[in-house]
């Protein structure tokens, strides 16, 4: 079983690769999609065996909102915001796919470097986990750095956001519950702001890339 | 004696085997497409014509052109030696590790592509200029997946590397063995010349790149460009089969029985990968030429998470 | 009345919701905060005289204590202030038809709705609670940020949502390793709570606490405007509507300071000296001292220069959080509710200049004293009192910090510190003075206020700073001498 989660938390590092390897924005719906499932999984494992051992259902629960919110509805709602202020392909990134794998990949040892200090008071299974999730977060934060549509920026902020609840998982076996919630009550209201956002940029510049965005300086 | 008899059984069976898969996999695409195709044991007769053929050779070409096939099927064949088919034969000491099989490849492949040049047309140099670029793109992968291999077993010899996969119980549900199957996979495909990267059925100059460095050649030397070919990529797809699916194990007797086993299992998993890999092909499209450094990138993540895994958990899979 | 105070806000939005007239709004709007502002003062005695308190119900997530009363009492101050503003600020936009009528019932349930969310961050007991109502301080705040719904509004708004959001989200992982610290000592439902964790300070995992240390202080620095994760705040500032300008700027800012200043504590506790938190801080605060003194010099745009001001002396009390002796946590503290003081003051009058002239370019501004007789007057002694000259309450909590540095032994600090503020007051007085004299070239503007109620608002905050700097209530001193008490852990 924590083997299986191992796995899993391997792989969600890697969707954050693939995510960066994309080109298109509706790609990059789709991996996070697919990285949120995993998440989801992740969840419904560790909740079980919470269940077993404590008799809490507190993580199968988030493991069905991580279900209904970030694999069903928020994929959802920016593939129709992008539908909407949808006008053609574009070169989306500032520097071509392999540089920027590289960076990530040396984002990922910096992490390690950075945690390994902590190797004497934490158990090393538990620094994997969190090296793994930590670079998920970083990888996030750069992914909104390198694209310029206002979407991929959306996207790197809920790639930050997966790869802090996958950190909370995995790192202090789930927060109280009323902090899950209320970040998943944050979350939403967060896409949605910036859901409304992306429509207001689309009609007053004509395009979401964010590149347009330089009218305040100094 | 026994080295003589590992080095018998090593050549014959590889030689026997790499012109089926080749044969496989053009059937399960003619499967797919609805036509009857040609029976998988096709390019057997196909070599046996070539053999029998005189080359053509160009005027303008020099001994380079003449030596290039005999040099690749040579080197193809002594990478063969370095990677047992069966580890129940491979008790014996052999001198030479993964580092070794990569760069005899090499040798091959730089024969390849300085014989396309040697006749001065112009797909054969731009077949060679896309290997060179490809091979150099892929090659980090390749070493860092055998590296990680390598470190996990404490040894750089492939014979014990696929003892101690056997000995660590099922390698596919490793997190670093996974990473690295999967880079090993698109290695696979990438130095076979399969679909995203290659395509080895077409004669469209926009996209050819192996088939460009061998359209000169005809008759016998052709039959040793295409042999050379087909035992290296038997190479790469026993690579994935003895590390990373591993049944000797589950024979747990040794002697001739053993040995026959064994490698009736090994020919079915190279059948099993084959028509995999034709599935992969029939599901892709190619890649242009210029996407082609993002696959290797991403082969490269896969081989880098997967010897990070390894240094995290400080050796913790050994 | 803890409790009170969070239910406020939430009655007010759904009575707005319900509402139609804008009479009846600006009524609620203002009974509202009139209530907020005696719930607060009753709550200030209660503490002042028992010390800090806790509720029971709900799992005990609300406490209050010294250090949150004194942020709430300026969020509770600020927002009636700035509530009384709105009324003739949202009246006179409506004449110059900036915004349609309907319009007004959206500002004011966004506007309660960002108070709330301030008010959770500084009644929750909880970190992980208090870092979900930072965070929701972002999203109820960023569509008053973009109220103009103009190509600059909407910029400032979608840099304001994005940098704050990924900034939070960094303090998150810093309150995550807070939880990894705990493990072992405190019990899971507990290892998040403020009170539990300053209880055991001392048995916490250092080397976590100082990774998570680093962590809160970019995330929530972010929000409170230190350098260089600032980009967002001059933006946001100067293209929100003024009164918005002068809640984020007064109030926001010290909610995400008191974030630092909860995680400080505990960290200086464990650490037992300040080495650390003292080297970051003071580092973080002098360079964000430096880069609005720079920007100051160059400012072309008032709001965007309030702003870069608004940045400095955030970096002032990151500074004094970094001395941490009894002086410096003492200046630090009243710097706080100066600044938020003067600098809401600045904002309304900028609001008041920029309903008449209509622009926000310090060049095309003259006689600004002579059209605006009151809201004039009142930003020009605000530049002074912010610039850190004598009268007025901000230079008395600059001096303590001052002195704190020379007599804590960071001479060189102070130093710096003291020629940046010099250069800032520069700043300000070579580019904002020219706009109170000469002649007005605008023949079509008639002298004379626009927002009388606001005006006057405007007028009771230049008593209050004035009188500040003159004489402090002892009840005041008492109650920062409480939180003083907290921070150092006497």
């Amino acid at each position: 079983m924590l083997e299986f989660v191992k796995i899993l938390s391997i792989l969600i590092l890697l969707s954050a690769f693939v995510l960066m390897g994309n080109k298109r924005i509706n790609s990059y719906i789709e991996t996070f999609r697919a990285q949120s499932l995993l998440i989801a999984l992740m969840a419904g494992i560790n909740g079980i065996i919470m269940l077993k051992t404590e008799g809490r259902f507190d993580l199968l629960a988030v493991c069905v909102l991580i279900l209904v919110l970030k694999v069903i509805y928020i994929p959802g709602l920016l593939h129709r915001t992008y539908a909407h202020v949808k006008y053609e392909v574009e070169k989306d990134f500032i520097l071509n796919i392999p540089i920027l794998i590289s960076v990530c990949s040396a984002l990922v040892v910096f992490t390690y470097f950075c945690l390994r200090t902590l190797s004497s008071i934490i158990p090393n299974s538990i620094i994997l986990q969190l090296v793994n999730s930590v670079s998920v977060i970083w990888i996030g934060l750069f992914f909104m750095i390198s694209r310029k549509k206002a979407i991929g920026q959306i996207i790197g902020f809920l790639v930050i956001e997966n790869g802090l609840f996958v950190t909370t998982m995995l790192g202090t076996e789930g927060m109280p519950f009323i902090v899950d919630l209320g970040l998943f009550i944050d979350l939403i209201t967060a896409i949605l702001i910036m859901g409304i956002l992306v429509f207001r940029i689309n009609d007053q510049f004509d395009s979401i890339d964010t590149d347009q965005l330089n009218k305040l300086k100094g | 004696m026994n080295n003589v008899i590992y080095i018998l059984v090593q050549i014959v069976v590889i030689l026997a085997v790499a012109p089926l898969v080749n044969g496989i996999n053009r059937k399960v695409k003619a499967l797919s497409q609805k036509r009857k195709g040609a029976p998988p044991w096709q390019m057997y007769f196909d070599l046996y014509k070539l053999l029998k053929k005189n080359a053509v050779v160009s005027d303008v070409s020099s001994w380079i052109f003449k030596a290039a096939p005999y040099i690749v099927f040579a080197t193809a064949l002594a990478g063969a030696l370095l990677v047992p088919v069966s580890s129940k034969l491979a008790g014996s000491q052999i001198p030479g590790d993964f580092i070794l099989l990569i760069y005899t490849l090499v040798l091959g492949r730089f024969f390849m592509m300085a014989a396309a040049l040697d006749t001065g047309s112009t797909f054969g140099g731009m077949g060679s200029s896309r290997e060179a670029m490809i091979s150099s793109l892929i090659e980090p992968s390749i070493l860092v997946s055998l590296f990680t291999l390598g470190l996990i077993a404490r040894s750089f010899s492939l014979p014990e590397i696929m003892m101690s996969v056997q000995n660590n119980g099922i390698p596919l549900s490793n997190p670093v063995y996974i990473m690295v199957f999967l880079a090993m996979v698109i290695v696979l495909i990438a130095e076979t010349c399969r679909i995203p990267v290659d395509d080895p059925s077409t004669h469209l100059e926009l996209t050819m790149i192996h088939e460009a460095m061998i359209l000169e050649y005809s008759g016998r030397h052709l039959a040793f460009m295409e042999y050379g070919a087909a035992v290296k990529q038997l190479i790469f797809m026993t690579l994935l089969v003895n590390i990373f699916l591993p049944t000797d194990q589950l024979i747990n007797f040794s002697g001739l029985l053993a040995v026959l086993l064994s490698l009736i299992l090994y020919v079915i998993k190279i059948i099993i990968v084959a028509i995999v890999i034709a599935m992969i092909e029939i599901k892709t499209v190619k890649l242009k030429l210029f996407s082609i450094p993002n696959l290797a990138a991403l082969a490269f993540i896969l081989a880098f998470i997967g010897v990070l895994q390894y240094f995290i958990l400080g050796g913790g899979y050994a | 009345m803890g409790f009170i105070l969070p239910i406020i806000p939430v009655i007010t939005v759904l009575l707005l919701f319900l509402t139609r007239k804008s009479f009846l709004q600006h009524i609620i709007n203002l009974l509202a905060s009139g209530l907020l502002v005696i719930g607060a003062l009753l709550l200030t005695y209660k503490v002042v005289n028992e010390g800090s308190i806790r509720y029971g119900f709900l799992g005990g997530i609300f406490y209050v204590d010294a250090l949150s009363v004194i942020v709430l009492d300026i969020v509770i101050i600020i927002g009636l202030v700035t509530s009384i503003y709105s009324v003739g600020y949202l009246q006179e936009e409506i004449r110059q038809e900036k915004i349609r009528p309907g319009q007004i019932k959206r500002y004011y349930l966004l506007m309660y709705s960002f108070i709330f969310t301030m008010v959770m961050a500084l009644t929750v007991n909880n970190l992980g609670l208090m870092w979900i109502a930072i965070e929701a301080t972002t999203l109820a705040s960023a569509f008053l940020v973009g109220f103009d719904n103009n190509k600059y509004a909407l910029e400032a708004a979608w840099k304001y949502v994005i940098i704050c959001s990924v900034g939070i989200a960094i303090a998150f992982l810093g309150i995550i390793l807070f939880y990894l610290s705990a493990r072992g000592v405190l019990s899971e439902s507990a290892a998040l709570d403020w009170v539990a964790l300053y209880e055991n300070a001392k048995s916490l995992q250092s080397p976590v606490l100082r990774l998570a240390f680093i962590f809160i202080l970019v995330g929530f620095g972010t929000k409170a405007g230190l350098a260089p994760m600032h980009t967002w705040l001059p933006d946001a500032h100067s293209q929100a509507p003024s009164p918005i300008s002068a809640l984020l700027s007064g109030v926001l800012l010290n909610s995400a300071m008191y974030g630092i200043i909860r995680a400080l504590t505990i960290v200086n506790c464990n650490l037992e000296n300040n080495i650390f938190t003292g080297r970051v801080l003071l580092a973080i605060g002098i360079l964000s001292i430096l880069t609005a003194a720079i920007f100051i010099m160059t400012q072309r745009d008032y709001k965007r220069l309030l702003a870069y001001s608004s940045i400095e002396h955030m970096g002032i009390i990151a500074v004094a959080m970094g001395v941490f002796t009894p002086l410096a946590v003492f200046g630090g503290l009243l710097h706080m509710i100066n600044h938020s003081l003067t600098k809401s003051m600045l904002f309304l009058s900028a609001g008041n200049i920029l309903q008449k002239f209509n622009t926000m370019q310090i060049s095309k501004i003259k006689g600004v004293l002579k059209i605006l007789p009151f809201s004039g007057t009142a930003f020009l002694l605000g530049l002074f009192a912010i610039a850190g000259t004598p009268p007025f309450s901000i230079f008395s909590s600059e001096i303590n910090i001052i002195v704190a540095l020379f007599s804590g032994g960071s001479i060189w600090i102070g130093v710096v510190l003291v020629l940046l503020l010099a250069v800032v007051f520069a700043g300000i007085v070579a580019s904002l003075f020219r706009m109170f004299y000469g002649e007005r070239e605008q023949e079509t503007l008639q002298p004379g206020e626009i927002n009388k109620v606001g005006t006057g608002a405007i007028v009771v905050l230049l008593i209050a700073i004035t009188l500040g700097g003159l004489f402090m209530p002892s009840y005041v001193i008492e109650l920062i001498y409480q939180a003083q008490g907290l921070i150092l852990g006497i």
